[in-house]
């Protein structure tokens, strides 16, 4: 098949892949600070997408420009999961922070389908539809198709991992999530509450995905009580490609599993996406069990 | 305190799970239970909600009419099929369990088949409402019944509008798997090269992707005069007529009977527009159809969903059989059945010796975010 077709599907590989990006970043950073596994963690993109489709109908209903309700309900979305990411943290995670790892492992399973039927059962089973003054509209590079909405995507993922960046290696914070990270017990002993700093990462990992379940929403224009599962396991896959623990690894991870997808369905068929996904995923585990940017994290560090 | 506190819980808990034995033992007695299956839960759980309050309005309109003699009370037992085969013969042993007598269901053909084998060990009469698939009626079983169409009609009848209506020459089909939205488009796809129209391609999705993108780019470079789109839910249905759109696909679209939801324009909108899709033709000014929306948006403050009015007849059928044979036997009310020939919401309803109940094909299009019937199948008409 031709040029424009392999670029049309690039670019949707690239959405896509940032998109599974931004969902992974949280996967990462909550691995990397205290080794779970947090299998809630789509559901807090869900509940992102929720929040966004709530807030920004009530705001388009005040009258206010689509962008600006864009603007505002990102904000409050993020601000949103990023206190609900804080109180699961509190009430499922911490109490087991001594306990066996399978333990926090169940628990996160079990939040997953606590907080999914908490959705199911507060915001109904139906699909909720995003404003389309928002979703719509984007322009042709020749016969190739470009929304608005990929560029915003890509543009904000661009500008979320910059500022994410700048969090872990500029700030006293980020100073103090990565010495949690290396070795709890002696970054206590020099004054750093890791408490505060677990339950900092456990907001940050979450108020990135609900930016995610936004966009998400915007680009298939609704959301779904149940759209975090697939998104969610997707992301953790892209997070251990990447080499789980590694912020750049979550980048690279997700954009490797939006591009293949993409291309898996476009040339081969579509049944066969998630399948070359993860034989990537596997192939990778099997040869370099780091992942690809991965170190060896040490399981005696804890 | 803490200990104490989880003892109070842990008692309490398990004090409602007696009282709720102790009440099921106290509704024996002279109470007519029906059940409903169909998905509540996962992916299609907007029809299947939709079928459950289908049902639970039919036996109200019933008991408000004066019920039926010698049942001091007609209860519906819904279940939870999630579309899934397991579960389905599950929630159909439950049902045994709480002895009903007749079930609306299920949604997914893949789900009516192996329940309707469980429930005919016990004699049970199962109707089902959406479940379109041929082989739901073509195994024999006596307390079988279908309200809804049958796929290897609604696959010619989409045909036969193609090329007919739009003259159409080359189609480009995506299916996302299921054993309907795979076998029926597996029927357009014999059935349009038998009319002599070209399958660019019949690709396949998986259940819930949100993502077509990759697909809908090869429709484009395809170039099809029409997308023919069998999933098995109005949402991703939904999904992907935006998502070609913004592509800039130009070509027809086409959807079937899961697809076709009100669900589809809301959250679509104008994407849809002009699109066709294929369902069974309900007149939607008829009486007895007005009579049933008003009641169904007084209850649920919705629009009937595209099985509702299938749902509704299946459960009036029924309780009119029962009542004209004054019993729950299901040899009498097998008989019942038969003899009846009624004007329900969807259609007029006459049972066919293999249960089926005939299809009546109607081709809609979305005009102004409504379906709006387009093309007769049985007249090969415009309307």
């Amino acid at each position: 098949m031709d040029l424009d077709f392999f670029l049309q599907q690039l670019i949707n590989g690239i959405t896509l892949g940032g998109l599974y990006a931004l969902i992974a970043l949280g996967y990462t950073m909550v691995y990397g600070i205290i080794q779970l596994i947090n299998f809630a963690h789509g559901e807090f993109f869900a509940a992102g997408g929720y929040m966004g489709v709530i807030l920004i109908s009530y705001l388009a209903s005040q009258g206010l420009h689509p962008y600006v309700c864009l603007g505002i309900s990102l904000v409050l979305a993020m601000g949103y999961c990023a206190l609900l990411a804080m109180a699961v943290e509190r009430l499922a995670y911490k109490p087991l922070r001594q306990a066996s790892r399978l333990a926090a492992l169940l628990s996160a399973l079990g939040m997953s389908i606590f907080l999914q039927n908490g959705l199911m059962l507060t915001q109904g089973v139906y699909d909720k539809a995003y404003p389309t003054e928002i979703t719509s509209g984007g322009f042709q590079l020749g016969t190739i198709s470009v929304s608005y909405m990929q560029i915003f995507i890509v543009g904000l993922t661009a500008a979320l991992l910059v500022g994410l960046n700048l969090l872990v290696f500029k700030t006293r914070i980020g100073r103090a999530m990565r010495a949690t990270s290396q070795d709890k017990i002696m970054s206590a002993l020099v004054g750093i509450n890791s408490n505060r700093i677990i339950a900092i990462t456990f907001a940050v990992g979450a108020a990135l995905a609900a930016a995610a379940g936004i966009m998400v929403g915007l680009y298939y224009g609704s959301v779904n009580y149940s759209m975090g599962f697939v998104p969610g396991i997707k992301a953790f896959a892209a997070a251990v490609l990447g080499g789980i623990g590694n912020i750049t690894g979550a980048l690279v991870g997700g954009l490797i599993i939006g591009m293949v997808e993409i291309f898996a369905a476009g040339y081969i068929s579509g049944e066969y996406k998630d399948v070359f996904a993860f034989i990537i995923l596997i192939g990778v585990l099997y040869f370099k069990p780091t992942g690809i940017m991965g170190e060896n994290v040490d399981d005696t560090r804890v | 305190m803490k200990r104490l506190l989880v003892l109070v819980v842990a008692l309490a808990a398990l004090g409602l799970l007696l009282a709720g034995c102790g009440g099921e033992e106290k509704a024996e007695g002279k109470v007519l239970k029906i059940g409903t299956m169909s998905p509540l839960t996962g992916p299609y759980a907007a029809d299947g909600n939709d079928i459950r309050q289908g049902a639970e309005i039919a036996v109200e309109v019933f008991t408000e009419a004066g019920g039926i003699e010698g049942f001091t009370k007609i209860e519906v037992f819904p279940q939870d099929t999630a579309c899934d085969p397991k579960q389905a013969v599950a929630a159909a042993n439950k049902l045994i369990n709480e002895k009903v007598t007749g079930v609306v269901g299920a949604y997914c053909s893949s789900s009516t088949i192996p329940a309707s084998e469980t429930l005919a060990e016990e004699n049970i009469i199962m109707l089902t409402p959406a479940s379109t698939s041929p082989k739901v009626t073509e195994r024999g079983l006596p307390y079988m019944f279908r309200t809804c169409g049958r796929d290897d009609h609604q696959a010619p009848a989409a045909v036969k509008f193609m090329k007919d209506v739009e003259g159409v020459k080359t189609i480009f089909i995506v299916d996302d798997k299921t054993t309907y939205s795979q076998g029926l488009a597996e029927g357009v796809a014999a059935a349009a090269v038998a009319a002599g129209i070209e399958v660019l391609e019949h690709d396949h999705v998986n259940q819930g992707d949100k993502d077509y993108s990759a697909v809908l780019t090869k429709v484009k470079s395809a170039n099809p005069d029409l997308l023919y789109i069998s999933l098995q839910n109005s949402a991703t249905g939904a999904l992907m007529v935006i998502q070609a759109k913004r592509l800039g696909i130009t070509a027809i679209l086409m959807g079937q009977d899961a697809v076709y939801h009100p669900k589809l324009m809301e959250i679509a909108k104008g994407d849809s527009e002009g699109m066709f899709c294929t369902f069974g033709a309900i007149d939607k000014d008829a009486p007895k159809y007005k009579e049933f929306q008003t009641k169904y948006k007084e209850k649920t403050g919705n629009e009937p969903g595209a099985y509702s009015a299938y749902s509704f007849d299946s459960a009036t059928a029924y309780l009119m059989a029962v009542k004209a044979a004054g019993t729950t036997d299901p040899v009498k009310v097998r008989e019942e059945l038969m003899k009846l020939d009624f004007t329900g919401a969807s259609k007029q309803v006459k049972y066919q010796e293999n249960g089926d109940s005939g299809s009546n094909y109607t081709v809609y299009m979305i005009k102004d975010g409504q379906f709006v019937p387009y093309w007769n199948s049985l007249t090969g008409e415009k309307y």
